[in-house]
């Protein structure tokens, strides 16, 4: 036997080793449970507490008349599977219970619920869109789906579709790209928002704010009862009143009709847009089909550009519409005689360059205002180089709100091009010749507006200098009470120095070229007195002219009783004078109280009445 | 007669043992309640009958003398070899490993009572060999005793219970007077392998920039430039001592020797663990390198344990077991609910009772009559300290996770029983005191 002693050392030494290192979990446990203890007992909060979100119901959306809604929200519901729910031997029947319920192919199913999925209580949605009857017979034999579930997920409805959804857009799942930019704004990747017009613009009126549940879950995702933190509930979306009459629309719409162009009716006291009406235009419901990428591909790929808001996302040159502020611009800075006549001998010649009038006779010796009345190339273009010259031309079109935006409250707007010599040889990095001038006199040239920047304009001649900020919203209601939240009110975007005088000389003016000048023949309505200007701009193509129209009426009344009707008709279309027709149309019905049909039948147009609206 | 050594027996080892077993129970009974407070496991029904059965076996082995063990010692270790080999072929495989043997529908996992017989064998080959105990030869032979059921175990594969062979025989060896230096040899060529064993895997996984030293570890021919030149240094100095017994020689042969079966013992780590086992020896030394994967478990029991504060959150209440976020709860975690639901005063009790148990019983064997004794006490405190310390460790954060049990609180009849056993070796070994 081997010395006592030392293994009693040993095992001393092992006691002590034993006690140490005891000693020294003890003390980490102190750590662990006493010092951090209050961290952990937050993390285990954390980790076992999961939220949902109760989506909050969107707003709906009204036009002025607030009678009927443009847009509802309908009942729609996401079917939704938890895997983990479902035993494996039930996983096949399931998929052909639902397939055949939902109206889906098996393989699609399939493919939603790869195979490591199957042991997560996750819901993983199958379908968006399923109504309330394909949920009630899922409901009534639950025992066949068992591990289905459904939340209500509505959709939007729009109600009224055409050209009035422009104005309206639509509503789709955020992006990524859109989240990065929006995640600190109450959006999460799961939130739909507004895509284009009011709803995007508005979009945080109209989404409301999501509320929040609370569950306590397990580690697979399981839900676990005896919540400890009470829902926060969702705050439901706002209703937006619009300034748009939907039955003013529908007219402008139906006197547009399938040509290609815009026509645009402003309120000119106030800014608030009547009408706003673009062709072609999408329906934004079929996105809510099944087919919606193919339907959103095929719309997207139309070469007419269906997504495209004419009315403040293309710009054209103004042509003979430009002349309206050519005379103002002369009757302010009085450089050229108003009596004075200038001699149109059907084209003048500038530098080595000869530059028609649309008459090849030509008119004569003209006044100024006559000059206007005939849309006379050659006066204006000797106006516009000889007398005015491009700085008080471009100064001109700027104090009208020309080249910039008018600030309209609908994503995407342009803001259209004045130029100046300037500007040539920054981006040409050529000189600005006269011919240049010439061109601009005439509304022609690198001179680009938007169809809402010319109502823009007539709305300062018909105010005397000033213009309200174009807008679509009127009001912000609450969507349970309808009590009013908020009323939008007018905005001054632009005050003109321009003398009172003028303003009087150029209404009377515009008065003549009705009465007198190119668009008499078809200015037919008896409803209302109109003041206002034709203008056809070359666009490249042989006898094809971008037509446009601008005018206001009733001519002798204040600006609260005015509108301002804008038709703008594009080149590829056949009736180059269909912006005037259009926009009488338009006049006869808003003044006449009557629809389209009325208001075509009061004009003697009856032949128009096939031009139905198109599906 | 019975009656008095019955008395004589150590109440403080008995009862802390009858305590650890009764939390046992009661924290099994927690872990199969939901948090609906819906019981869904009857575990704790059979680790009664484990207990009641065991604590039968318990006064079995208590109440023969150990040394009828002794005797037969060798053909314990013997049978266990061959079950461990027949498990091999005929196990049931749980959580990826074969390491379970059915018998008349129980499953027995019979790498735990292998442990008892090691030490049982390897007592006595020690006791036998105690004239030429500082050999060499020895202490190979007595290292080819303990690792023999150990490479089996591997195979299974169940790497914890596997490494719990380690300390046994260090501190058996130590205990024999085993000379030091091969020990420490063992134990820091060992620590070798394994730090080089996960050098790569950590480099490419978690620290995914280079490492020169990794590219020696992985490119063969600089692999063996490396070995050679240490092996190589090793000879020299060898011969160095052979020629000048100059002691200098001696401990440059040693070190170099050491560091070059460390290099290479470190390319069989590399082959025979699996990703994953390296994966969570990496985990254990930062839990947040992976917290969806090998990190969870850890960082789960953490949270487990931190929130219990000073009182806990009461029998049945803790959040992170019953939502299930803890993994392995009656086994290898049931530390965490206890420190989850008891808290502070509750983990530091069952390691106050750890303590008596390890500390008295070490007492207890102190008075063995003979070194056998020494030997077999020793060796079953260090293995349940080893389970302790590993198991707890890994509830709190600072041991990888193994995946070995609690003894005498984790369910299982195998690791219950073999405490049993263990703590009537111990009495049995304290009985038997003054009898010569």
């Amino acid at each position: 036997m081997i010395n006592n002693s030392i293994i009693k050392i040993k095992i001393y030494f092992f006691i002590f080793i034993i006690l140490v290192v005891l000693f020294i979990y003890v003390l980490y446990l102190y750590n662990l449970q006493i010092r951090n203890s209050p961290e952990y007992k937050s993390r285990a909060r954390n980790v076992s507490l999961r939220i949902n979100t109760i989506p909050a119901q969107r707003g709906e959306i009204f036009d002025r008349n607030r009678d009927t809604p443009l847009v509802i929200n309908i009942d729609s519901f996401a079917v939704n599977i938890v895997p983990g729910e479902i035993e494996d031997n039930s996983f096949n029947s399931l998929i052909s219970n639902l397939s055949r319920t939902l109206e889906l192919d098996p393989e699609k199913i399939r493919e939603k619920i790869p195979e490591n999925y199957h042991k997560q209580y996750h819901p993983v949605e199958i379908k968006s869109g399923v109504s309330l009857t394909t949920i009630n017979i899922i409901a009534e034999n639950i025992q066949d789906y068992k591990g289905v579930s459904w939340n209500s997920k509505p959709i939007r409805n729009y109600l009224k579709y055409g050209s009035i959804s422009h104005i309206l857009g639509y509503v789709g799942n955020i992006t990524t790209e859109e989240f990065q930019v929006l995640y600190n704004k109450g959006y999460d990747i799961n939130s739909v928002l507004g895509k284009s017009g009011i709803e995007k613009y508005y979009d945080q009126i109209l989404r409301g704010k999501d509320g929040i549940h609370y569950k306590t879950v397990d580690v697979q995702g399981r839900n676990i009862q005896n919540v400890l933190v009470d829902d926060l509930l969702p705050e439901n979306g706002k209703d937006l009143v619009l300034t748009i009459d939907r039955h003013i629309q529908d007219l402008a719409e139906e006197a547009l009709g399938e040509r290609m162009g815009s026509a645009i009716v402003l309120k000119p006291s106030t800014g608030e847009i009547l009408a706003l009406v673009s062709y072609p235009w999408f329906n934004p419901n079929i996105f809510y089909d099944d087919q919606r990428v193919s339907a959103f591909r095929k719309a997207a790929l139309d070469s007419r550009h269906p997504f495209l808001n004419r009315a403040i996302q293309s710009s054209y040159e103004p042509a003979s519409t430009f002349k309206v502020i050519m005379t103002t611009a002369n009757l302010e800075e009085e450089l050229f005689p108003v009596n004075k006549t200038i001699n149109c001998e059907g084209s003048a010649w500038f530098g080595n360059r000869e530059f028609h009038c649309h008459i090849p006779e030509g008119h004569g010796d003209l006044v100024l205002h006559e000059a206007l009345e005939q849309s006379c190339n050659v006066y204006f273009y000797t106006l516009g180089l000889k007398y005015l010259g491009i700085d008080i031309i471009s100064d001109y079109a700027r104090r009208f709100g020309y080249g910039s935006y008018t600030g309209i409250d609908l994503p995407g707007e342009i803001s259209g091009l004045v130029p100046t010599p300037e500007w040539k040889e920054r981006v040409y990095n050529t000189k600005w010749v006269g011919g240049d001038t010439v061109n601009a006199s005439i509304g022609q040239g690198f001179l680009n507006i938007t169809p809402i920047q010319m109502a823009d304009m007539m709305a300062m001649i018909v105010n005397n200098g000033i213009i309200y900020k174009p807008h679509l919203l009127k009001q912000i209601r609450d969507s349970v009470t309808g009590e009013l939240i908020e009323e939008k009110k007018p905005e001054i975007i632009h005050t003109s120095t321009i003398h009172q005088e003028t303003f009087t000389t150029i209404q009377e003016y515009l008065r003549g070229v009705i009465t007198d000048g190119t668009p008499k023949v078809v200015i037919t309505t008896k409803a209302v007195d109109i003041a206002g200007k034709t203008g056809t701009g070359e666009v490249g193509l042989d006898d094809s002219w971008n037509a446009w129209f601008v005018a206001y009426g009733p001519v002798d009344s204040n600006p609260e009783n005015q509108v301002v009707v804008v038709t703008m008709v594009e080149a590829v279309n056949e009736w180059e004078w269909w912006a005037i027709k259009a926009a009488n149309i338009i006049f006869q019905g808003i003044f006449a109280g009557e629809t389209y049909d009325e208001a075509i039948d009061s004009l003697r147009w009856g032949w128009l009445r096939n031009k139905r609206k198109p599906q | 007669m019975k009656v008095k050594k019955l008395i004589n027996i150590d109440l403080a080892v008995f009862f802390s043992m009858i305590i650890l077993m009764i939390i046992g129970v009661m924290f099994i009974y927690s872990s199969g309640v939901t948090s609906t407070g819906m019981l869904i496991s009857n575990e704790y029904i059979y680790q009664i009958v484990w207990i009641v059965s065991g604590l039968i076996i318990f006064f079995t082995v208590m109440f023969s003398d150990y040394l009828i063990f002794r005797k037969w010692s060798f053909y314990i270790y013997s049978a266990s070899i061959a079950i461990l080999i027949l498990t091999l072929f005929i196990g049931k495989e749980v959580h990826g490993s074969k390491s379970w043997f059915g018998i008349l529908g129980f499953s027995i996992q019979p790498s735990e009572f292998a442990k008892i017989a090691t030490i049982l064998f390897l007592s006595d080959y020690l006791v036998k060999k105690e004239k030429s105990i500082k050999n060499l030869s020895t202490f190979f032979l007595s290292m080819v005793v303990a690792f023999l059921p150990v490479i089996f175990i591997i195979a299974q594969p169940d790497m914890g219970t596997a490494l719990v062979y380690i300390p046994i025989f260090l501190v058996v060896a130590f205990m024999a007077g085993v000379k030091k230096r091969y020990l420490f040899f063992l134990f820091f060529s060992g620590f070798q392998m394994i730090f080089f064993g996960m050098l790569p895997v950590w480099q490419r996984l978690i620290f995914k920039k280079d490492i020169k030293f990794v590219k020696i570890l992985l490119t063969n021919d600089l692999f063996l430039i490396l070995v050679g030149a240490i092996g190589i240094i090793a000879l020299l100095s060898g011969i160095g001592y052979i020629f000048t017994k100059k002691k200098y020689f001696y401990w440059i042969m040693y070190s170099s020797f050491l560091s070059m079966v460390g290099f290479i013992g470190s390319l069989g780590i590399r082959f025979f663990l699996k990703e994953y086992q390296i994966m969570r020896l990496i985990v254990f030394i930062n839990p947040g390198i992976d917290p969806r994967g090998a990190g969870w478990n850890t960082i789960q029991s953490l949270i487990a344990v931190g929130s219990g504060g000073l009182t806990g959150k009461g029998f049945l209440e803790g959040t992170q077991s019953h939502y299930r976020f803890l993994p392995e709860q009656s086994t290898d975690f049931i530390f965490s609910i206890i420190s989850e639901e008891w808290g502070f005063i509750g983990s530091v009790s069952v390691i106050i009772l750890f303590a008596i148990i390890l500390v008295r019983g070490l007492i207890l064997v102190m008075n063995s009559k003979d070194n056998y004794g020494y030997y077999v006490g020793s060796g079953i405190i260090i293995m349940i300290f080893f389970h302790v310390i590993v198991n707890i460790g890994m509830a709190i954060g600072i041991m990888p996770i193994t995946g070995i049990p609690l003894l005498f609180i984790s369910y299982g009849g195998s690791s219950l029983w073999t405490s049993l056993i263990s703590i009537g070796l111990i009495q049995n070994i304290y009985l038997r005191r003054f009898r010569y």
